[in-house]
Parts: structure tokens; C-alpha cells; sequence
């Protein structure tokens, strides 16, 4: 054996050198508890998830910077939004027509959040296709607002074609969708380089415009 | 070879000193994107190379797929102020300079066509449902998707058919491509701009109105069409030129008349059907009775007289 090979086995003569170290790349805190979080008992997991997905319908509706919903995305609250505001849309609906009532402003907010996304992919944006659904769908919460506004205020009689009741729900849809626009301006404007703004913004203004355009033609439900 | 510490050193003192020996039959996962050796790779194994990750520093940038999105990217190099140029470029035919040369020939983009054809989608059903709304009473309302899917069909046919059709026909014709099909699909997606306001405008209900907006607003943009196809076209056969730029005009003319049809249907199309064929043999029986008392009375006064 070669001598310089000797310091090598003289070690190894006193038992094999136990290395330890962790194989898994630097990652941040939410990684590195993943595991850990299969042992905890099943109320911490949904008051955790239940936190987080509240914590972003309040990014939603004040808008302020910061990077939690773009990062830590998740779905829960999209579908959520989603499926409430298609249930409210449903209006005159006769047994057989309810489903596809439903699935209809359920694909359109699918088809639209799709298509909104893989444009600002196209443009060059620096977003993932679900982070970019997360902030469309969190940015609805002021829109489903005013269709609950819209219901409520739907009971009260009115005989007229435009009555001031239709005005005011009129402007309860337009002021939630500015707000809307607002929030998601905040969030997915800054994404895009400042010249190519525009055009990732025009499409989110016309997924939204189209939403909100069904809450104030939704009918009295019978 | 090995230190006191045991730890691989450079020096060793063995027959292997002072090689370093580079691995280079490995598979491209594990690749360093820092590692500098990694472009002494042979280029012939690229067909069979996995692309890099997008974080890869030194990444090739022209190694991309079909299914992957880069590959689309390159149909999307545009600015807002190029697209609102283009759009403003498409309503305003001039004779002299073709805003296709100017504006469009260096770099043909799919992101103002496609948004130009869905926004009309857009504007069509929501202005058809207005018309809708003040037809019927409020609790009979409801949003119909079948006639929007209908006119989406339609224009996006419209959009991919007709370049297609020029496309052929100039490399027929002329044995050359002179307009890409991305150029042509370009050209045609922006033309459909005009047809956006007037959409709006086709709510109004007066009937010369309508026809009026829609002849006017597809001569205009048929115009711009046929402006910058005359250069081309021209050094043909002066009949077959003229017939062929008549084809163009007339179907764009085609596409907006079936669209404001489509129009009068989805305000026809949802009141109770019952009531549309009381409506029509009113009217028939009231036309057919006005006309036979008119006739009665002509031939009654002569011999009145």
C-alpha cells in the first residue's frame, strides 16, 4: 500500500468515519417544515392553510406590496371566489339548465384565467402560470362582493326598466371593478417591463370587464 | 494523491499526476450551468440534447420547442406603442406609403391580432345582449352563450381562412412567397379593429344606420387590405388584379354583414319564438292587407272616376 494512502486506511482501522450533513439544498422555512408537517394534527394544518388563504383575501382587498401572494400561492382561494360567484350568477334557472349555467361562468373564468396568463407568459413576463391564476383569482373578492350587494338588492320590487335601482347596482359592479383592476395592477403590472405594461394589463381588463359584465345582467333569481 | 487530512489534494505522486481528467460522456442533467467546460461539447448530440433550464446562466438560447413557451415568444416581440401605431395604421388607407412596408414587415406579431379578434367576440356579445335587455322584460332575461360561440366561430375563421386563401394564391400566381403567412395573419388580425366601435354602435336600432356603419367601416378597412396587396397584384394581369382585390373587399364586406345578422338574430332569437311568428304573420298579413286595399282602392277609383 502506498504510504501516502496511509493516513486513509489508518483512519479506517478505527471504525468507518460516520459523515453526516444534509444532502438537501439550502431552502427556505416552508420546505424545510414540510416534512415535519405530516405529523401535526389535522385542525393545525387547515387553521395554517385557513390563515394563509384569509391573510391573501386581505392582500386582495387592500392592496399593498408584498410578496406573499406571488411566492406562497395557492388555489384554495380562487376556487373559492370562483365557485361562490358562480353559484350567485345563477338566475331563471329551470332544472335542467342550472348545471349549465354554472359551468359556464366556471369556464369562462378558467378559459380567462388560461388565456391571461400564457399572454403574459408570451410577453415575456417573469411569472409561473399559477401564481399568476392565485392573483387573478384573490383580485375577484371585490367583484363577488358586489354580486352579493347585486342579490341583496335584487329583492327589492322595482317596476320600471331603468330604475334607480338599476343605477345603483350599475355603480356598485363599476366601482368593484375598478377596485379590482386596481388591486391586480398592483401585483401583476409590476411583473412586466414598462413598456410592454399595457398590453399585459389590457387582456386582465377585459377577463374582469366580462365578469363583472355578468354580475350586472344577472336577473332575479326565481 | 491524498493529504495528511486526508482531503484530495492536486499533488499527487502517483502515475495520474497533473491530469485532470474531464468526464464527458455524462447526461446533460447533470451539467454545471457554471461549468465552463460544458460548450466543448460536441454539437452534433443536440437533437438528442434535454434543454437547459431556464435559470442556466449560459443558457443556448435558440434550443427551444413547440411545446415549450419560448417557442411562441418570438411571435411576441412588441411594444404597446407598436401595437397602438398598427391599429391606428389599419383604419387609414393610404394610397401612397403601405403601413404593411413600414410597420409590420420587420417584425409581423400575433399578440394584436388575437387580442383585436377577441375583443370584437367581446364587444359583439355584450353589445347583442343590450339589445338583448331592453327587448325583454326583466325576468326573462338571460346571457346566451350559443350565439357568442357562434360569432367567435365565425371570426376566427374569417382571421386564419382568408390569409390562407392569399397566401395560396400568391404562391400560385406568382411562384414566390411575397407575404408570409404570419404577415398575412397580421395584416388581416388588425383590420378587424375598425369593426370594434362600430360593433358598439350597431345597438342603436335604426335599420339604414346599421347597414350604413357596416359598409361604411369594411370599405374602410377592405381599403387598407386591398392598398397594400395593389403593389404586388398589380404586375399581374390587369383583370385578374382588379377581380381578385374586388374578392378581398367582398368578403370582408361579407363577414360584417353576417356579423350584424347574427346581430339582428340574437335580438330576434330569444324573445319566445311563439311571439316571432306572430310578429311576422302580423306583419305579413298587415303589409298583404295594406297592399290589397291600396290596390283595391287604385282600381276602385278609376272606375270611380
Amino acid at each position: 500500500m502506498d504510504t501516502d494512502q496511509a493516513p486513509f486506511l489508518t483512519t479506517s482501522t478505527q471504525g468507518i468515519d460516520m459523515i453526516e450533513g444534509d444532502i438537501t439544498l439550502p431552502s427556505n422555512r416552508t420546505n424545510s417544515n414540510e416534512l415535519s408537517t405530516l405529523d401535526e394534527p389535522v385542525l393545525d394544518t387547515i387553521k395554517r392553510d385557513l390563515g394563509a388563504v384569509l391573510r391573501k383575501f386581505g392582500y386582495a382587498v387592500v392592496p399593498r406590496h408584498s410578496s406573499t401572494l406571488l411566492q406562497q400561492w395557492d388555489l384554495w382561494g380562487p376556487l373559492i371566489l370562483v365557485t361562490t360567484l358562480a353559484i350567485l350568477l345563477q338566475s331563471n334557472a329551470t332544472k335542467s339548465s342550472a348545471g349549465a349555467q354554472f359551468a359556464e361562468v366556471f369556464t369562462l373564468m378558467l378559459i380567462g384565467s388560461i388565456a391571461v396568463t400564457v399572454n403574459s407568459q408570451l410577453l415575456g413576463g417573469k411569472i409561473s402560470f399559477f401564481q399568476s391564476v392565485c392573483v387573478l383569482g384573490y383580485c375577484l373578492l371585490p367583484l363577488l362582493l358586489s354580486a352579493f350587494v347585486n342579490n341583496i338588492l335584487l329583492y327589492i320590487p322595482t317596476k320600471s326598466t331603468i330604475s334607480i335601482l338599476h343605477i345603483i347596482r350599475f355603480l356598485v359592479v363599476m366601482a368593484a371593478y375598478a377596485w379590482t383592476m386596481y388591486a391586480s395592477v398592483q401585483f401583476l403590472g409590476k411583473t412586466q417591463q414598462p413598456n410592454r405594461r399595457m398590453l399585459v394589463l389590457y387582456p386582465i381588463f377585459l377577463f374582469y370587464f366580462l365578469i363583472a359584465w355578468l354580475i350586472i345582467l344577472h336577473a332575479h333569481p326565481k | 494523491m491524498f493529504s495528511n487530512d486526508g482531503f484530495l489534494t492536486g499533488k499527487a505522486s502517483s502515475s495520474n499526476s497533473g491530469q485532470t481528467h474531464v468526464f464527458t460522456s455524462f447526461p446533460n442533467s447533470a451539467v454545471d450551468p457554471e461549468d465552463e467546460h460544458f460548450g466543448d461539447q460536441s454539437s452534433d448530440t443536440d437533437k438528442l440534447v434535454l434543454p437547459l433550464p431556464a435559470t442556466a446562466a449560459d443558457a443556448k438560447p435558440e434550443q427551444s420547442y413547440v411545446w415549450q413557451i419560448e417557442y411562441y415568444q418570438k411571435y411576441f416581440q412588441i411594444d404597446t406603442q407598436q401595437v397602438l401605431e398598427r391599429l391606428a395604421a389599419s383604419v387609414t388607407p393610404r394610397p401612397n406609403k403601405s403601413y404593411f412596408d413600414s410597420t409590420i414587415r420587420q417584425n409581423p406579431d400575433l399578440y394584436g391580432p388575437f387580442w383585436v379578434c377577441v375583443t370584437f367576440i367581446v364587444t359583439v356579445g355584450i353589445s347583442g345582449n343590450i339589445v338583448n335587455y331592453f327587448h325583454l322584460p326583466d325576468a326573462e332575461f338571460q346571457i346566451d352563450f350559443s350565439r357568442i360561440t357562434l360569432s367567435a366561430i365565425l371570426v376566427c375563421l374569417y382571421w386564419w381562412l382568408m390569409p390562407t386563401f392569399i397566401y395560396f394564391f400568391f404562391r400560385w400566381r406568382l411562384n414566390r412567397i411575397e407575404y408570409t403567412f404570419l404577415e398575412l395573419l397580421c395584416l388581416y388580425g388588425y383590420s378587424l379593429a375598425i369593426f370594434i366601435p362600430v360593433s358598439v354602435l350597431w345597438i342603436i336600432p335604426i335599420n339604414w344606420l346599421q347597414w350604413t356603419l357596416t359598409f361604411i367601416a369594411s370599405l374602410v378597412s377592405g381599403s387598407v387590405l386591398v392598398v397594400t396587396f395593389w403593389p404586388t397584384i398589380n404586375s399581374d394581369h390587369k383583370r385578374l388584379s382588379a377581380i381578385s382585390m374586388l374578392v378581398v373587399l367582398l368578403a370582408h364586406l361579407l363577414m360584417a354583414v353576417c356579423i350584424m345578422f347574427v346581430f339582428f338574430h340574437i335580438s330576434d332569437s330569444n324573445i319566445n319564438p311563439k311571439s316571432v311568428t306572430t310578429l311576422a304573420t302580423t306583419t305579413l298579413s298587415s303589409t298583404s292587407t295594406l297592399t290589397a286595399t291600396t290596390i283595391s282602392t287604385t282600381t276602385v277609383t278609376p272606375k270611380a272616376v
